[in-house]
């Protein structure tokens, strides 16, 4: 007889989600957590997209400690001297609210807060040390000698998953895997962010950019989201490439970003109030483990899950569903008292039918887009020369537009086929 | 900013008896690359006078480290106790 029906290892949105769903279905469950209070060591960007808390909380957009709905969703290049992007704002962002800026800090302590209050058991401050194995099945995990036994575990670990590597589920992280993502989180007054914005209270501004202007082959996204009262702004640089240049630190990055011309005034007068660094999934389906065996599953960042096209990024919502749904897997195998690998396989089956495999699916090798010098560099610069060309007026006759854009384009060596390929390729990646 | 006065503004529980990520030494003296010391978002490895220097406390505990280093000097563990980096905001 085990302790626990279900013991879940990590309080982030995936691991408190299955919580939850477990011990609203009378489920005996352990949630495990490393750091205490929940949510201290845990980063992300970040915004929510989506609804998927609805299913286990219902009034989350009311009760959930978010900071502003997004309401001006934005892209952007930006070169040395400019920067090129699109705005999209929309009372439709305001009826229909499809997306939240959070702390993760504040979401993941509220969200054990839920879990307890459903039913489920949660420590803090214990780091699971390995799992607890018993015929090639997973039994239960260990800690300073001790055993805590259940009929399954849940492995929401993150995106750098111990437990599940030490025990042989993950292969170790590689380049291809992750990418690095570096964070300041900046305080402004409500009321600047809001003017500085063009904000009404309560909405948020979220911005994607390409880093266009770093040198020597470093490829870097960066992101700026509007909190109540601070700016979470950030970047994200790719291993590889950072491995290769082998010249420039990832904390270096930051600061240029931070310093453009074109970020730098969004954030004056702001005081850093904190830095953080988290790893960010970038590999896709190729990056994945098999999320299931005897006795075990593994859901959000641990099994690869996240979304990156480079006009958004997205980590939480699916982190949420595939806890929900290895919640639902382990309430319809205990039903047959049978936790083997060919009774888990309805978790994969289960996710193969969500959004959550079908999107793995769909952009597969989306990464190659997403970090290529085709995006890095290429797009920028002709951007940058296409806008400067159309606005620079120097009592010339003018071109139409698409002479000037050919123009743009030839200058930035994208008209021969090989790069007229590379784009429809990529286009049909995105 | 400076990464020092960047950490400067991080809260620790700072583990005195247990290092949750040591190097080997002998695997670093003859690194062609120290990758570490660009890639770590905390600045815990150093180059000083040719040899790395590697310090535990002011890790974030991200794991970049074990994935830059492509040589087995890294081993990489959880903190314990709820030891180590405490967000207010993540």
């Amino acid at each position: 007889m085990s302790e626990f029906d279900a013991i879940v290892i990590g309080a982030g949105p995936a691991g408190a989600s299955a919580a939850i769903r477990l011990a609203s279905s009378k489920k005996n469950v352990l949630l495990v957590e490393k750091s205490d209070p929940p949510g201290s060591k845990n980063v992300s960007g970040g915004v929510l997209w989506g609804s998927s808390l609805s299913s286990i909380i219902p009034d989350w957009e009311k009760s959930a400690p978010v900071e502003r709905f997004v309401d001006t969703k934005s892209v952007a290049f930006l070169t040395q001297d400019s920067k090129i992007g699109i705005d999209f704002s929309s009372k439709k962002l305001q009826q229909k609210k499809t997306g939240y800026t959070v702390l993760r800090a504040k979401l993941d302590q509220w969200l054990a807060r839920k879990a307890k209050e459903a039913g489920a058991m949660v420590i803090n401050g214990v780091t699971v040390e390995k799992l607890h194995m018993e015929n090639g099945k997973v039994t239960g995990v260990e800690q300073g000698g001790d055993v805590i036994t259940s009929d399954a575990v849940i492995l929401c670990e993150g995106a750098n998953p111990r437990v599940a590597i030490d025990s042989g589920l993950h292969k170790r992280l590689s380049d291809r895997d992750v990418a690095i993502g570096v964070k300041e989180v900046i305080s402004l007054p409500e009321a600047t962010i809001n003017e500085r914005f063009h904000l009404k209270s309560g909405a948020g501004f979220a911005c994607e950019y390409v880093l266009g202007y770093l040198q020597n082959g470093v490829e870097a996204g960066g992101f700026l989201y509007t909190n109540k009262d601070s700016i979470s702004v950030g970047i994200v640089v790719s291993m590889s490439h950072l491995r290769q240049n082998d010249a420039t630190h990832s904390f270096d990055i930051i600061e240029s970003f931070t310093g453009h011309p074109y970020i730098a005034p969004l954030l004056e007068g702001g005081n850093m109030q904190e830095y953080s660094a988290h790893l960010v999934q970038e590999g896709g389906i190729g990056s994945m483990p098999k999320l299931y065996g005897n006795g075990y599953m593994i859901a959000g960042d641990s099994a690869g899950f996240s979304f990156s096209n480079g006009l958004v990024l997205q980590g939480m919502n699916y982190a949420i569903d595939s806890g929900i749904i290895a919640a639902d897997t382990f309430i319809e195998a205990s039903k047959g008292m049978d936790y083997s690998e060919s009774a888990l396989k309805l978790y994969q089956d289960r996710l193969e039918s969500s959004y959550v495999m079908k999107d793995m699916r769909t952009f597969k090798g989306i990464e190659n887009v997403t970090w290529s010098p085709f995006v890095h560099k290429k797009v920028p610069a002709m951007l940058e020369s296409l806008m400067l060309n159309l606005f620079m007026e120097e009592g010339k006759p003018k071109k139409h537009m698409t002479g000037m854009l050919l123009d743009a384009m030839s200058e930035n060596d994208m008209l021969k086929a090989s790069s007229i390929m590379e784009a429809y390729r990529m286009m049909r990646r995105m | 900013m400076k990464i020092e006065d960047r950490l400067s503004v991080l809260n620790y529980k700072t583990d005195k008896s247990y290092a949750h990520i040591t190097v080997k030494p002998d695997i670093c003296e003859t690194c062609p690359d120290h990758f570490c010391t660009f890639a770590c978002p905390a600045n815990c490895y150093t180059l000083i006078e040719g040899k790395l220097n590697f310090k535990y406390e002011d890790c974030v505990e991200c794991g970049t480290c074990d994935v830059a280093c492509a040589h087995g000097s890294v081993t990489w563990t959880n903190t314990k106790g709820a030891h180590g980096i405490k967000y207010k905001f993540g």
